[in-house]
Formats: C-alpha cells, sequence, structure tokens
C-alpha cells in the first residue's frame, strides 16, 4: 500500500545561538496535495524549509521521505524556490539553466531536451543566450521557476513563488503548478499571500513563534474558524430591525447604500438564524440573508493574533 | 562526489573564458619581459656623470686621484677657503659634488673626507669615489718611503672570492640563484593574493545574488566552496603556464634574434666551454651573454616549477580557503576589510624578508619562516632557488615546511568550511570576531 504522506516530520528542534526557530515540530505533508506552509515572518517557515532541503541539520527530531529517513539520495526528489533566489548575473541563462539541472542529477543532453521544453512551452527561447542581467526580476523569476521543476521531483517546495510577478505571469505560474500537481507532484507553497492559499492549496499548517498552531483542509480550518455570523440586507428602517428581537445576538456592523441596508450580525447559541427571522420578519423586507464564512486570511489573523 | 565536479567545471571555464584572462594571459608576460628588458636597459645606460669640485686643503693629491670620463675632477682655487669654495659649488649648476679633502688625511689611518652634495650620488659613485681617494693617499705614502708606482701597482692585486660549497661544487652564482628565487616568490605573492581574493569575490557574489540557496540545496556547503577553490586554483596554474610558455617563447625568440649562431643545437658543447670561461668577461656584451648562460643552464627550472606548483597550490589552498571564510561572512566586499588585514599581514612580511634570507639562507629565521605555512611558499621558494641539498636547503627541511602547509590547508578549510556554511545563509548585520568564533564553534 503506497504510504499516505511524503513527509513526516517527528518532534523537530532547531535553536540557533540565541533562540529557538522549530520547538518540538509534527507536521505531515499528504502526498498529491498542495500544502500551505503559512505564518508571520520570523515564525520558522524558512528554517523549517531549509531543514527539508538538508541545507540545515535539526538538533533533534526526525524528518522522514516516504517513510524512510531523510538522506542526501532524496536530494533529486525535491525541487526548491527559495524566497531569497537569484542567478549568475554574468553567465548564459541557457548554461546556467544546464548548470543547475545538472547538479539535480540530469545528464546534459536530458537538461536540454527538457529545457528546450519548457523554453518552449514559455516562448522564451529567445533567452537563451542571454544574460541575466539583461532581464527583468519577473523574467528572472520564470527562468528560476523552470529551473526548480525541471528535474520533475516528487516533492516542490516554492517560497514566495507569485512575489514580483505580474497578474499574467502570476497566473501563468499557478496553472503550472496545477498542472504539476495532476502529475502527482507534492507541492509545499510558503506564502504570505491567503487569495492564492485558498486558490490552491488543499491543506496548510499555520507556523507560529517556532511552534504549529494549525494544521488541516483548508476547508475545514475555515469552519472551525467560522462563527455564527450572517449577513442581512433588506429595506426599511433600521430601527424596527435592531428593535426586533432583545437578547441573543449582536450587531457586528450595519452599512446603507441607497436604501438597502446590509447588516453583519452574530448569533449566540441559543438563537437560530429561523428565530431571528420570525422576529423581524414583518417590520422589514428581506433581500438577501447570507452566512459569513471567513476567508484564510480571517482563519491567520485569528490563529495568530488570539494565541 | 560528481557534483563537485561540476562545480570546478563551472568555476574554471566560466574564468578561463572571460576577457580579463586572455588579457592577462597575454599582458602579464609582456609586462614581465618588458620591465626585466627595461631593468636592463636602464642598468647599461646609466652613463649619469659626475662634475665634482675638490678642495685639496694640505694640496698633496693633484695629479694622483684619478679622473675619467664619469667622474670629472676640477681643483678649486688655493686662494679661497672651504667656506668660499662651499658658494661657489652652490652657485655653479654644472658642479654635482663638492669633494672636501682635509688637510690632516693623510696623518692618520682613519680619517674622514667629506662629500657635499646636491642630489645624492650612486652608491657606486661613493665608492668609486672613496676608493680613488684611498688610492692616492696611497701613491702619496710610497712616493714618501721612496717605493716607485710601477712597483706598487705591481704588488697591487684585486682578488674575486668565489665562495663554493665543498660538497657541492657545481653550486655557483648562488646570489644569482636567489634573485631568480626572488622572482618566483614574488610571482607566488602576485597569484596567492590574486586568486585567493577572486575566491573571496565569487563567494560573495553567489552570495549577493541570492544564487547560493539554490545550489546548497543542490549540493553540500562544503563542497561548493572547495569547488570554487579548487577550480579557481587550476585557472591560477593555467594562467602560470600560459606565462612560462609566453615568457620562454619571447625570450628565446629574443637570444635567438640577437645571438643567432650561439643558440643553434651544434653549438651547444661549445657554448657549454664559454661558460667554464665566464668569469673572466668583463665587457658589458660579453657579462649579458654570461647572464643568459647562467640563466639557460644554471638553474634548474625543472625543479623550480615542479616547487612552484607545490607551494603556490599549498599556499593558496590556505589563503583561498581563508578568503572564502571571509567573503561567506560579509555582505559586500566593502566590509572585507578589517577581515583581511591578518591574511596580508604574513604575505606582505614574508615579501620584506627575503632579502634577509638571501643574505643568509641558512639563518634560524630563514629556517622558521620557510616551515612556517603562512610565510613558507614564499620564503622556501627562495631557499629552494639557492640551491637543494648539501649546503643549500636540505631536501627534509622541504619535505617538513610541505608537510605542515598540508596540515594547515586541512585546518583551515575545515574551519573555513564551518564559517562559510553559517555566513553564507546570513544576510544584514556585518558579523564580528566573535560572531565568527561562535560559528566555529557551534
Amino acid at each position: 500500500m503506497p504510504r499516505k504522506n511524503i513527509i513526516e516530520l517527528i518532534g523537530i528542534n532547531k535553536s540557533y545561538q540565541n533562540y529557538k526557530a522549530l520547538n518540538n515540530l509534527n507536521l505531515k505533508i499528504p502526498k498529491g496535495k498542495i500544502f500551505g506552509l503559512l505564518g508571520p515572518n520570523g515564525a520558522g517557515k524558512t528554517t523549517l524549509i531549509r531543514i527539508l532541503n538538508q541545507i540545515l541539520i535539526p538538533d533533534s527530531g526526525q524528518v522522514l521521505f516516504n517513510g524512510e529517513t531523510l538522506s542526501q539520495k532524496n536530494i533529486i526528489d525535491i525541487g526548491y524556490l527559495p524566497e531569497e533566489r537569484g542567478l549568475y548575473r554574468k553567465m548564459k541563462i541557457g548554461e546556467q539553466a544546464i548548470y543547475l539541472a545538472r547538479l539535480k542529477g540530469l545528464s546534459k543532453k536530458e537538461a536540454k531536451e527538457k529545457l528546450d521544453f519548457w523554453f518552449d512551452k514559455f516562448e522564451i527561447s529567445h533567452w537563451w543566450n542571454k544574460k541575466i542581467e539583461d532581464l527583468s526580476k519577473g523574467m528572472a523569476q520564470k527562468i528560476q521557476f523552470i529551473v526548480t521543476i525541471l528535474h520533475e521531483p516528487d516533492l516542490l517546495i516554492l517560497d514566495e513563488p507569485f512575489s514580483g510577478l505580474d497578474p499574467v505571469n502570476s497566473k501563468l505560474i499557478k496553472k503550472e503548478i496545477i498542472e504539476l500537481k495532476k502529475k502527482k507532484t507534492t507541492i509545499i507553497l510558503s506564502t504570505h499571500d491567503m487569495n492564492s492559499v485558498e486558490e490552491i492549496c488543499d491543506e496548510a499548517a499555520i507556523i507560529h513563534h517556532s511552534n504549529k498552531i494549525l494544521e488541516g483542509k483548508v476547508s475545514d480550518l475555515k469552519t472551525r474558524f467560522q462563527n455564527n455570523e450572517w449577513k442581512i440586507s433588506y429595506k426599511g428602517s433600521s430601527m424596527a430591525f435592531s428593535n426586533a428581537i432583545w437578547g441573543g445576538w449582536k450587531l457586528i456592523s450595519h452599512g446603507s447604500n441607497d436604501d438597502i441596508n446590509t447588516a453583519i450580525i452574530e448569533l449566540n447559541d441559543s438563537l437560530t438564524m429561523n428565530d431571528f427571522l420570525k422576529g423581524i420578519i414583518e417590520k422589514i423586507s428581506i433581500i438577501e440573508v447570507s452566512k459569513n464564512i471567513p476567508t484564510m486570511q480571517d482563519v491567520f489573523l485569528k490563529a495568530t493574533t488570539n494565541e | 562526489m560528481n557534483n563537485i565536479g561540476l562545480i570546478i567545471k563551472r568555476e574554471y571555464s566560466t574564468r578561463v573564458k572571460k576577457k580579463s584572462f586572455i588579457i592577462m594571459s597575454i599582458l602579464g608576460p609582456l609586462l614581465i619581459v618588458g620591465f626585466l628588458a627595461f631593468t636592463v636597459y636602464l642598468t647599461k645606460n646609466n652613463n649619469s656623470s659626475y662634475e665634482i669640485l675638490v678642495v685639496d686643503e694640505a694640496q698633496l693629491f693633484e695629479g694622483k686621484l684619478r679622473n675619467n670620463e664619469k667622474y670629472h675632477l676640477e681643483w678649486s682655487p688655493i686662494d679661497k677657503s672651504y667656506e668660499q669654495v662651499q658658494e661657489i659649488f652652490k652657485s655653479n649648476e654644472k658642479l654635482n659634488l663638492l669633494l672636501y679633502l682635509p688637510s690632516n688625511l693623510i696623518q692618520t689611518n682613519s680619517m674622514t673626507a667629506k662629500c657635499l652634495y646636491k642630489t645624492i650620488p650612486s652608491t657606486s659613485a661613493q665608492k668609486h669615489l672613496t676608493s680613488i681617494i684611498n688610492e692616492a693617499i696611497e701613491l702619496y705614502r710610497i712616493e714618501k718611503i721612496g717605493i716607485e708606482e710601477e712597483k706598487y701597482r705591481s704588488i697591487k692585486t684585486r682578488v674575486n672570492l668565489d665562495v663554493i660549497d665543498i660538497e657541492n661544487a657545481e653550486n655557483k652564482n648562488i646570489q644569482r640563484k636567489a634573485y631568480v628565487g626572488y622572482i618566483f616568490a614574488f610571482i607566488i605573492y602576485i597569484f596567492i593574493f590574486m586568486y585567493a581574493i577572486q575566491v573571496m569575490k565569487g563567494v560573495i557574489e553567489e552570495k549577493t545574488n541570492r544564487i547560493v540557496e539554490v545550489i546548497i540545496s543542490s549540493v553540500k556547503s562544503f563542497h561548493l566552496m572547495m569547488g570554487k577553490i579548487i577550480g579557481i586554483g587550476l585557472v591560477g596554474l593555467t594562467q602560470f603556464l600560459i606565462w612560462i610558455t609566453v615568457i620562454s617563447t619571447l625570450s628565446f625568440a629574443i637570444l635567438f634574434a640577437n645571438f643567432p649562431e650561439k643558440y643553434s643545437i651544434e653549438n651547444q658543447i661549445q657554448t657549454d666551454n664559454i661558460i667554464e670561461n665566464s668569469n673572466l668577461l668583463t665587457n658589458n656584451n660579453e657579462k649579458i651573454d654570461e647572464i643568459t648562460q647562467f640563466v639557460l643552464y644554471q638553474i634548474d627550472w625543472g625543479n623550480m616549477f615542479l616547487f612552484f606548483a607545490i607551494y603556490f597550490i599549498g599556499g593558496y589552498l590556505i589563503y583561498g580557503s581563508l578568503m572564502a571564510a571571509i567573503g561567506s561572512a560579509v555582505n559586500e566586499e566593502t566590509d572585507t576589510q578589517q577581515f583581511m588585514i591578518p591574511l596580508t599581514i604574513p604575505l606582505i612580511f614574508s615579501l620584506s624578508m627575503i632579502p634577509q634570507v638571501i643574505d643568509n639562507p641558512s639563518s634560524n629565521i630563514a629556517f622558521w619562516l620557510s616551515e612556517i605555512p603562512f610565510t613558507s611558499p614564499l620564503i622556501m621558494m627562495v631557499r629552494i632557488a639557492m640551491g637543494i641539498g648539501e649546503g643549500g636547503v636540505e631536501l627534509w627541511e622541504i619535505f617538513l615546511s610541505i608537510f605542515l602547509l598540508i596540515i594547515t590547508f586541512i585546518i583551515c578549510t575545515y574551519i573555513s568550511g564551518k564559517i562559510y556554511k553559517t555566513g553564507i545563509l546570513l544576510y544584514g548585520k556585518k558579523p564580528s570576531y566573535r560572531d565568527i568564533y561562535k560559528w566555529i564553534k557551534t
């Protein structure tokens, strides 16, 4: 039976000279999913990513890759696009793409074939003999993305892959990430951009102050953080609305646009929406009632500030 | 290990293809040959002559001080005092020196004559003046005792002392060989500096480009560092090989153009005989000829190149690895000064100690400087040039210094590897020596 998780972290600790970057971290990253690795700046994400890439060695704990202890031989199974990324400025693009691919174990011939395919696909073949210093930042980033995925790793670690990209290129990269997922690649996406987490991530974990504080399916996380918050749009007097029922709810916000009012209310456990509506239905005319689902942004903020 | 090969290859090929490398390969030898030719030209044409005004208080030396085309003596008027003559000397632009021979000069054996100058005379001019004054005093005295000048000339001798090693009579011309060693030491100095700094620049480039994190996710940071050091070292050796080829071709071409008949193969045996008699040659052209004979047949070029390679590699690996550590610790090149000083001092120190080593190659200081790994690449090169084996530098001394070089290199790369591993990923604040010490400890 194939294993469910590509990565299992068990009790990982990592300290620098005078501060602890990761505290007894346990984390499972399921195979074939896009996994969002979230957390404020300095939470320990980069340390975690560097441990996965064997750039850093944890002080204690175990890292399993497909059930076996992570070792040098896994280097070719992982593709890594760091947040702080760059290329040799004076080296020709084609040359350094081949060099980087060969460091990941491809032969010169394989590297050339695969690069030709991707350069064609991204319509950048004419860049082959250019130098990085002649390209814009966004262009360089495309090259970096290609180089990262070229050796078709099982695990792809992307740290802020969309930063610095315009919406068109951002969409292009997103499309490729989803394509890769279809080909059974596991992707760890570390980002502050919660919209893309919502858009493409299946699961996510939030790391805060060196600890994992949240983990699960994105949809579950949102449900877990949802409270009984509703949006009601209506016509009629707001006085009538607020006088309707005395207890069991509270008004979070209220606004009006022309003659349409919108109220956000939170219900206590003692009150259902049906009960609430019964109390007001005769005094106002209701246009829309909907439940407020939290965004990942809300989840992130609540998780990291309420801690 | 396959990956370290890839890194070496990249470091090597990107540098060898650079314009600056090609330019240095041509310009370097041209500069060296040009510089040597220029110094030879200058020494050959050093024909500045001296107009010398002589104050002869006792009036004893006229006719006895030797006059020649380079040193032109003029006698000051008898009625003028020394002070007045000084005024004349100052006001006459033609006069270069004022030679004052006090009246008591001949009375004892250690009196002082004076030489006043406007621009300081060369050491050889000073020597020449001293010798003609001595000779004049001697001539005056033999006249007094009643010895004829002819007899005096016949007993006057001019001895050359040939200092020869009893065990190794071949080892002649030690001073000249020392200068060849000096040149080699100087080239080692330039090469270590040039290429160790390239290592540092390369590391800084990778760090500021931020490509380093991509690479160390594929290879171990230590392999990246070593690959870079080895690759650049090979560039240095390539450069040296090109220099040697170009310099020897150029020199041979120049020699052949000047004396085509002497350097044809048929005359090889004949030339060997000329060296035997070369001590007798004094003529200027023949002197240059003697030097070329010396360069061609008395220097063991095979040994020189072999040990150059060994000591360049050894010294470069030590300094290169430390420079790599410096490069990894800083964020930009301007921050490197503080850390570079402790590295440049031993190199410059060894360069400045070479004259002392040449003066006494078997002294204690020469021994220690040629064993201490931070100075040995330069100093040992000089000692080796002055002769290996009995009388010269002993083989065990060479082996010991190579051994120490290797041990130090291993220690340095170990320490540098630790600094490199941490430093390469840290951006922002410039680290202090204390921070770096902590990196080494962890």
